[in-house]
């Protein structure tokens, strides 16, 4: 089993709907030859930075999951013959995965979820993956300060960069 | 007697190496963008003094991130 991601674009006037066609099927395949979805995540509506088959936009899907290798050669081809998905691109992040442990981290992680939405979302719970996401998706005052901190930082960083071009 | 050139011997830092919290990834943008001209081009590491190993992997990241469309191969040209 090798731990797998993958990102595809597909068109902008697609429905949602049929976006999430798209990624049934996807899915359908890793669990099809045993393999697990560790995490899917809708993107939405993005400015590309170049055209891809004359659109100018895209809405991206990221799937994180553990598989074979053949499910992602299935997955690839599928997505060439799509009308809908404009580009894709699978990184494998290792060769091997132990499933069980991932099933069990899976689970933790909804437990924490779930223990989350119990506890109205408290910031301590932001160490599981998809905790953060559900953060994400309220829009917490906490998440956004801490990324306005991230861009004040970036600021800063780009200071002493231009200094040393300068030279 | 030409001028003497003046050196500036400056000790740059690796940014990756003193801030091991920042990470190279090719879906976080917002961080390669600090490494690329404003017409899309990588800029060698001379310039920021990156060492080989984050160098190597932030170019790596930033030819990912161009596949799938996150970040330009050319930038906008404005002439």
């Amino acid at each position: 089993m090798r731990r797998y991601e993958t990102i595809f674009i597909v068109r902008p006037n697609i429905a949602e709907d049929e976006i999430d066609a798209v990624i049934n099927k996807t899915s359908s395949i890793i669990e099809g030859d045993g393999g697990i979805i560790i995490r899917i995540d809708k993107w939405g509506l993005k400015k590309l930075a170049y055209l891809i088959k004359k659109e100018s936009q895209g809405y991206y899907v990221y799937l994180d999951y553990a598989g074979v290798p053949a499910s992602v050669s299935e997955i690839e081809r599928i997505f060439r013959i799509d009308d809908k998905v404009l580009k894709y691109l699978t990184i494998k992040l290792a060769d091997s995965c132990d499933p069980e442990a991932i099933k069990e981290e899976l689970a933790s992680a909804e437990a924490a979820q779930t223990l989350a939405e119990e506890e109205a979302a408290s910031p301590a719970e932001t160490t599981e993956t998809t905790t953060e996401d559900e953060l994400k998706e309220d829009a917490s005052p906490s998440e956004t300060a801490a990324i306005s901190a991230e861009d004040e930082a970036k600021g800063e960083e780009e200071i002493p960069t231009e200094e040393k071009q300068a030279d | 007697m030409p001028p003497k050139k003046r050196i500036f011997p400056r000790q740059k830092v690796c940014r990756f190496c003193a801030d091991k919290s920042l990470v190279i990834d090719y879906k976080e943008v917002r961080t390669l963008r600090n490494f690329v001209t404003e017409r899309g081009k990588i800029i060698p590491s001379r310039i920021y003094g990156n060492c080989a190993k984050h160098q190597r992997k932030l170019t790596d990241a930033i030819k990912k991130a161009r596949q799938i469309a996150l970040m330009p191969y050319t930038g906008p040209t404005y002439l």
